[in-house]
């Protein structure tokens, strides 16, 4: 696979500062098919697999949300196309406030982790010496198992023996019931997201951080820029592409929340802490109700491909303003 | 707004819709022309096997899904399936540990049964699966294929629990059930009687902890869970009351007896006598406050001794637990009645081997391995004679008890029970945590068991 | 290299530091506490009031969770799965990556748009499906039961975390590697690469711990002792009223080796990402 001596413009890769293409014209077109064909012919291996492994579940799935379901001990047996599923769906307060408490979840948790993260990143990035020690330290809360996340959560916060209840009754707090009432109950939720979490967005700012290239400082230093305006006249808008990476990020596992109240708070008091994908579980896997799990299932991913979409639109949007 | 850097606006807005279309009528056509029937196109007929497997086959190889029974050591699910491949020595049984997790338990073997696995043969499930489990035709119907004077030998009540629409679908294996465990040397000192109501327990456990002898009066499990159905079942039960019609068709929780009772939880806490804690409590939790000495009263099921009883569980309240059955409320019939838990044997409707998964059923049902599980392990047999025989009812107190006992099960007569209970467990655990008054919190709970039960709601 | 000598810039830098050590104390602490009970006898694991420091020291937690339970199968077979996904995701992903962030192909937003909505489809609404999948193939209880399907769900996600990092490298060396007549791969190994690799180590962390914690698949597909992971290991300790704090701790300890060592070993990748930037500026 032998490659043309000239490099395309960069398309539609709109992060990269455009560049004036090195010729125009046919010539031009004739670089671009070539290019084209070697960029399919090296995704393809990967969307190959991906379509192999992905589309029949999926679809499967997208399947199920749209017909009568009924679950036999030999399988499935899908028939007539039908919005009951979803009919049912939408009437169900459970589902609204699902959706509710999934979105102020997701937004609050994002907005945290991303601050706290890209705050990390700074110190790290200037961390000369031990920075190794630091990224493998912080990794730890990332890579724990959520499972085990809650449970040591639902160590912490344990009424009975948990360590914050000792504090709380030291500093004159009385014994508050953490998990047992709405709102302390969603913030402990969040703590313990925002614990596991901020490490891994600050390990992707942070390497976005190290490749930012190096001459926009030197003529920041020229101008005499304080450091806060340097963060945001230069870092900052270098950085968004990377930053809105890892807001997208987030987004994604905020929205596909599901272990951490599963075994914390198994979505109480109430039904307050019941995400989204956690109503799909129970909807289908304690229910047995697996037409209207898979259209919970289904709506949630679409909603947050269009709330991606139209977050990366805007991000994109702006960047462009200023390239 | 649309400011995109490149020369080539618009036309990667064009072939985005286009390609997303077209994957997306791909995708459907794809499944339809596969996803119509089922995902497992091979499976074997729902039968597994011949009517005449009847427990009668000696040879074969099975595959056993249980959950760890107990903590112990040894496993009591390798002590019987070593004594059991004595007994049938061409029978070879493998153990496959499921999660500890009843839901997730579920859930893996939903996806595994509805996947059309042909392992495991025989699992080990909860005794309110049933009729779900019945109705999707994940469990074998074992009547079928015993007859009436096996289902004859269990203690009464558990097999009717095990039948959906005039099948039995589980063998009982092992039962559970509520018991009240208190301090008996803080009962002593303050010259208090073991409590016969509910409200002796309230006002007993009040004073104990008012009088600074423990931190909580009475711990329980109100979290929002299934044990808050099964808490919730023994008061109601107790006032007399039912959540369901006989046909299963209406709730009949938002009664008299049904106030009496949610009204009696919520003044557990407004009173003092639980901690507001109890919200957020499962077995673990109120299990640990009992054992380090912080609770003077513990409604939990029959583990609930032996961990009490053994230093290392760790509980520093050896030698000072009684136990006796729940109380009821004044007025009521005493005792009060006592949730039934526990687990049942099912069979795989794709299982290969049908004929030795009943061998193993009979035999993990029948006098031997009932006595290990109640003599070695302190489980509750099911079986009725093992149940009442004297070297059983003499190892300890629980199993003593067991035969005092009044039971209640819980509404799972419905495939739809698991809506059911989660109607009553989250009103109920709203309206503990104060968020609702109890005659609002049946209101809901009642008309959201009304939708699920005619299958409306989510 | 970065000159910050000025006075107004390190006055915003002490405050930065100052809540950077909070964050850092926020997320130090909760790990301390999962260690230290992890060393305590199971009686002080659940003492009111706690102990601070494990007294006296008790590797009986550990004891449990690798005789009780065979754990140490299962972390064998958690590093097999990540590390032969995390490989196969690094591979596909890279190549794709740069095809998607630096090649003009009509159509790839679309793509990446597919991509996306793959990577957050609820896992829970695919697992019985693809049971039926690997079943139908014969791959239940296998590795590549969960290495197959791990690949393909992390993959996009992967491909977008590479294609934006891909897209920052500046375009000049790229070029001057085509005149010389470098082909694609030797292009994407000897200019993308150097450069990326910060985000290829992210990619891969996000891969290995996606992996590393994945439960639903795996508990699901492979049932036998033999192929069982972490996770759902950890999901069969106790029974079904307790739950055992002090050997989940110690699994929990045990399991953050591996990615601890992981992330030490490439811990330099983050370094020359910096060493390529100085060097290219």
């Amino acid at each position: 696979m032998s490659t043309p001596p000239v490099a395309p413009s960069p398309g539609t890769a709109v992060t990269v500062p455009a560049r004036p293409a090195p010729s125009r014209g046919r010539q031009d077109d004739v670089f671009r098919r070539q290019f084209a064909r070697l960029g399919w012919g090296l995704s393809a291996p990967a969307l190959i697999l991906i379509a192999a492994v992905t589309i029949f579940p999926i679809g499967y799935a997208i399947a199920m949300s749209v017909t009568n379901v009924s679950a036999t001990g030999s399988g499935f047996s899908l028939s007539g196309f039908t919005g009951h599923n979803y009919s049912v769906m939408f009437g169900a307060a459970q589902w609204r406030y699902a959706l509710f408490f999934t979105v102020l979840y997701t937004v609050i948790t994002v907005a945290v982790e991303v601050a706290l993260g890209t705050l990390i990143a700074l110190v790290l990035e200037r961390l000369t010496a031990g920075r190794g020690w630091m990224m493998a330290l912080l990794l730890i809360p990332w890579s724990m198992i959520t499972v085990i996340n809650a449970q040591l959560w639902g160590y912490i916060y344990n009424p009975t023996y948990g360590i914050l209840d000792t504090i709380f009754s030291h500093i004159g707090l009385g014994t508050p019931v953490i998990l047992g009432t709405r709102v302390p109950a969603i913030a402990a939720l969040m703590v313990a997201d925002i614990w596991k979490t901020t490490p891994f967005v600050a390990i992707i700012v942070l390497a976005g951080l190290v490749m930012l290239p190096q001459d926009l400082y030197d003529a920041a230093e020229v101008d005499g820029a304080n450091g806060w305006t340097t963060f945001w006249r230069i870092t900052f808008p270098q950085l968004r592409p990377t930053i809105a990476l890892a807001v997208l990020f987030r987004v994604l596992q905020a929205f596909g929340l599901f272990d951490l109240p599963f075994v914390l708070t198994t979505g109480g008091p109430g039904y307050s802490t019941q995400p989204l994908a956690m109503l799909a579980y129970n909807t289908m896997f304690r229910d047995l109700d697996f037409g209207p799990g898979a259209a919970v299932a289904t709506s949630t991913a679409a909603l947050v491909v269009i709330g991606c979409l139209a977050f990366l639109r805007v991000f994109r949007a702006q960047v462009g303003d200023e390239a | 707004m649309h400011i995109v850097p490149s020369g080539r606006r618009g036309r990667p807005k064009l072939a985005l819709f286009t390609t997303l279309g077209v994957a997306s009528v791909l995708t459907l056509a794809a499944c339809s022309s596969s996803g119509s029937g089922s995902p497992s196109s091979s499976s074997s007929s729902s039968s597994g096997g011949s009517a005449k497997a009847s427990g009668s086959a000696t040879s074969g190889n099975i595959t056993w899904w249980a959950s760890p029974i107990t903590t112990t050591s040894p496993d009591p699910r390798t002590v019987l399936i070593k004594a059991f491949e004595k007994a049938y020595p061409k029978i070879h049984v493998s153990l496959q540990s499921a999660p500890t997790d009843t839901d997730t338990n579920r859930a893996s073997l939903i996806t595994t049964i509805s996947g059309g696995a042909k392992t495991p043969d025989v699992y080990m499930g909860d005794v309110i699966w049933p009729a779900q489990f019945g109705k999707a035709g994940l469990a074998v119907p074992l009547s079928k294929y015993l007859p009436k004077s096996y289902w004859n030998t269990f203690a009464s009540g558990l097999v009717s629990g095990a039948t959906y629409n005039g099948q039995v679908y589980g063998a009982p294996f092992y039962e559970d059930q509520g018991f009240l465990y208190y301090r008996k040397d803080l009962l002593a000192k303050e010259h208090l009687a073991v409590p016969k109501t509910w409200e002796q327990l309230k006002s007993e456990a009040a004073e104990l902890k008012n009088k600074g002898l423990v931190k909580y009066g009475y711990v329980w499990q109100g979290a929002s869970y299934e044990g808050l159905t099964c808490n919730f079942m023994e008061y109601l039960g107790s006032a007399g009351g039912t959540a369901l019609n006989s046909g299963n068709t209406k709730a009949t929780l938002d009664s008299a007896a049904g106030n009496q009772a949610a009204t009696f939880m919520r003044s557990l806490i407004t009173s003092g006598a639980s901690p507001s804690a109890v919200t957020t409590f499962q077995e673990a939790q109120a299990m640990s406050a009992f054992a380090t000495g912080q609770a003077a009263f513990l409604r939990n099921w029959d583990y609930g001794w032996s961990y009490a009883q053994t230093a290392s569980s760790p509980s520093s309240v050896v030698g000072k637990v009684g136990v006796s059955p729940l109380p009821s409320f004044s007025g009521q019939p005493s005792p009060g009645t006592s949730n039934i838990g526990g687990w049942n044997l099912y069979i795989n409707p794709h299982s290969k081997n049908v004929a030795a998964d009943l061998t193993f059923i009979k035999w993990m049902t029948g006098t031997a391995a009932q006595t290990t599980l109640a003599t070695q392990f302190s489980e509750i047999p099911t079986v009725q004679s093992v149940r009442t025989s004297p070297s059983v009812v003499s190892k300890n107190p629980v199993l003593a008890t067991v035969p005092k006992t009044r039971l209640i099960p819980r509404p799972a007569g419905t495939p739809q029970y698991a809506k059911v209970s989660q109607a009553i467990y989250t009103n109920i655990n709203s309206m503990l945590s104060g968020s609702s008054s109890p005659s609002s919190a049946l209101k809901t709970a009642a008309s959201q068991i009304n939708s699920s039960v005619s299958s409306n709601g989510l | 290299m970065r000159h910050r000598s000025r006075q107004g810039w390190r006055r915003v830098v002490n405050g930065v530091n100052i809540a950077a050590l909070l964050v850092f104390l926020f997320i130090i602490l909760p790990l301390y506490w999962m260690i230290a009970s992890a060393f305590k006898t199971p009686t002080h694991v659940g003492s009111s009031p706690p102990q601070l420091f494990p007294h006296p020291l008790s590797v009986q937690n550990f004891n449990v969770a690798f005789s009780q339970n065979t754990f140490g199968r299962y972390i064998v077979n958690s590093i097999i799965v990540a590390v032969v996904a995390t490989a196969l995701v690094l591979i596909l992903g890279t190549l794709a990556g740069y095809a998607m962030g630096r090649l003009p192909m009509r159509g790839k937003f679309s793509v990446l748009t597919i991509l996306l909505m793959i990577s957050v489809f609820p896992e829970i609404a695919v697992v019985v499906p693809l049971y039926a999948l690997l079943r139908d193939i014969g791959w239940l209880n296998s590795y590549q039961a969960l290495i197959i399907p791990y690949t393909a769900f992390f993959l996009p996600f992967a491909i977008w975390i590479l294609r934006n990092y891909f897209l920052g490298i500046p375009h000049e060396m790229e070029e001057s590697a085509r005149i010389d007549g470098a082909g694609a791969l030797r292009t994407i190994w000897t200019i993308i690469l150097p450069q990326a690799w910060p985000g290829v180590f992210t990619a891969g962390i996000f891969t290995f711990t996606a992996c590393w914690t994945e439960f639903l698949m795996a508990l699901s597909f492979n049932v036998s002792n033999g192929y069982r992971t972490i996770p759902v290991g950890v999901a069969l300790f106790g029974s079904q009223f307790t739950v055992p704090y002090g050997t989940i701790f110690a699994a929990s300890v045990v399991a953050v080796v591996p990615i601890g060592i992981l992330v030490f070993i490439f811990r330099r990748s983050v370094v020359s990402g910096l060493t390529a930037g100085a060097v290219k500026g």
